[in-house]
């Protein structure tokens, strides 16, 4: 764009001034080729100001950007006769030198093939690390830094940190709290050893103890997941195509699918048949990802409330739904609608794990890039 | 009308190759009579075929093969990222101490500024520590989640806009 506007300005001043061709040379050479540092009155700057304004100051700076010019050699390197004497040059004799070697040279390249599977680490045979080129995990990048990210790095993590700041005075006790899981009573050899019981209670799980942010446990978005469960594809598989293409578009991951656990006579769902998807985004996809929702999609949708309040599983994870409306709104599919069947466009739901423990603490990051909640909040 | 679509008129040569050759048409005139009921012809949709087809694309290219120079030029690149990764997050991540830090100092010392059984002692520690309202609705209001920018807007803060 700069670079762009530079040019333009250029033609126009060459436009403008009488002499058009050489003070033009002259200022191109004067920000490209010299390597010197140029005294304060001979800057490129006022050289412009002053060639629009007089051709006396023109004829000055133009000359003195030729000066530059006379740094070059005026003669080709090439054009000068090599000065060997005639035994060396009899001497050289490459092919003689490559037949009287003892032992071959070693080969150019690295000769070296990745193994294709990754057979366990205990295999002699193990694959190059991912940042290696010859790895075939291997991505290029990164290229950009994102948007959001920046914005997180450089505004939102300090503000979060400043919100939520809890003031522990120095000196403070802490209380060691009960233990959570349940001990065994040691009554039996069988309870040797054993590791400590989970709650009680069926479906009971240890649920996450909502921290203080400090400095270092600031939350964070660590990755997005995007998930289909795709109704048609129990009779045709076109729409499981469509959807796996789709979400590949949507979110530039490969969607892996899963197949079906248990058998649901009122859903037709047969076991082990192909029935949803879900794409895995982290780093940077991941904040591409929020970013493109929450600018660019969002605020497209017909009299969107916001992401319910009562989202979350208690650890931190929010989730919220596109329908068909929704996904026909994302930039990917908006420039080729065409190419899928208009009524095997899929919905899908989209989870941002953050590293937040608790769903307020998730809430507040989200809200702090921007995305509303609607209804009760619940924790 | 998908038939009409610019995009489908671009492919349709592509299409044409996709689909099962034309059958040869015998050389009598009178109708084949084949064994069986007719069999019923599935037209799947053109769009469906080449989603497929793309789908069926090998994921990753083959590795690449880099010779040693190179391979030591892009190993010292990469080492360098990696340092000048490192070294952004450590900055960041002071700076975020720092200013914990500060805070913990002014906390601090508001809690410590008054001297015990005086009125209101702590009265200011009190209203410093207070939370009111960040976890309900509009605890961040949306209209401070602007992110950045490269360049300002035209109108960078719109002093007259009301709820």
């Amino acid at each position: 764009m700069a670079l762009r506007e530079l040019s333009s300005s250029l033609i126009r001043q060459a436009a403008k001034s009488s002499r058009a061709l050489p003070s033009c040379i002259g200022r191109a050479t004067s920000r490209f080729a010299s390597t010197e540092a140029t005294p304060p009155q001979k800057s490129p700057v006022e050289g412009i100001t002053k060639t629009s304004t007089t051709p006396q100051g023109a004829k000055a700076i133009s000359f003195n950007d030729f000066d530059d010019l006379a740094d070059l050699e005026s003669e080709s390197s090439f054009a000068k006769p090599l000065n060997l004497s005639s035994s060396k040059i009899s001497e050289y004799d490459p092919v003689k030198r490559a037949q009287g070697r003892k032992r071959q040279l070693p080969a150019s390249r690295y000769q070296y093939r990745p193994p294709r599977y990754y057979r366990g680490p205990l295999h002699p045979h193990q694959p190059p690390p991912p940042s290696d080129p010859s790895s075939r995990e291997y991505v290029p990048g990164p290229f950009s830094h994102t948007r959001l990210e920046h914005t997180y790095q450089s505004m939102i993590a300090s503000d979060l940190m400043t919100m939520t700041y809890v003031h522990t005075p120095p000196g403070t006790i802490k209380t060691p709290k009960a233990d959570r899981l349940r001990t065994w009573d040691d009554s039996s050899p069988y309870m040797k050893g054993r590791p400590k019981r989970g709650p009680r209670g069926p479906g009971e799980v240890l649920r996450l103890v909502e921290k203080d942010i400090t400095w270092q446990n600031i939350p964070k978005i660590e990755r997005v997941t995007v998930h289909s469960m795709i109704k048609g594809a129990t009779d045709d598989s076109a729409y499981l195509h469509v959807a796996g293409l789709l979400l590949q578009s949507v979110t530039g991951v490969r969607p892996v699918v899963h197949r079906a656990r248990h058998s649901v006579a009122q859903f037709g769902i047969r076991q082990s048949m192909p029935i949803a998807l879900t794409c895995e985004m982290r780093g940077d996809i991941a904040y591409e990802f929020v970013d493109k929702v929450i600018n660019l999609v969002l605020p497209k949708i017909k009299d969107w409330p916001g992401v319910a309040g009562s989202t979350g599983d208690s650890a931190g994870n929010l989730s919220f739904g596109f329908d068909r409306e929704g996904v026909i709104l994302f930039p990917e599919v908006e420039v080729n609608y065409d190419m899928y069947p208009p009524k095997m466009i899929p919905g899908f739901h989209v989870t941002v794990h953050t590293s937040a423990t608790s769903d307020r603490h998730a809430r507040l990051l989200l809200g702090a890039f921007g995305l509303p909640f609607y209804g009760k909040l619940v924790d | 009308m998908p038939q009409l679509t610019p995009l489908y008129r671009l492919l349709t040569p592509l299409l044409q190759t996709l689909r099962s050759p034309p059958t040869l048409r015998s050389f009598s005139t009178t109708s084949s009579l084949s064994a069986g009921p007719p069999k019923k012809k599935v037209n799947v949709d053109p769009r469906i075929t080449l989603i497929r087809y793309h789908l069926q694309h090998p994921k990753t290219p083959r590795p690449l093969k880099l010779s040693r120079l190179r391979g030591l030029r892009h190993w010292t690149i990469h080492r360098a990222w990696m340092l000048m990764r490192r070294k952004r997050e450590e900055k960041e991540s002071a700076e975020l101490y720092r200013m914990y830090q500060s805070m913990s100092k002014a906390n601090e010392l508001l809690r410590t500024m008054d001297p015990p059984g005086m009125k209101d002692a702590g009265r200011l520690y009190r209203i410093a520590q207070e939370k009111k309202g960040i976890f309900g609705h509009g605890g961040v209001p949306i209209e401070y989640a602007r992110w950045q920018t490269d360049t300002p807007g035209r109108e960078p803060w719109n002093h007259g806009w009301t709820r």
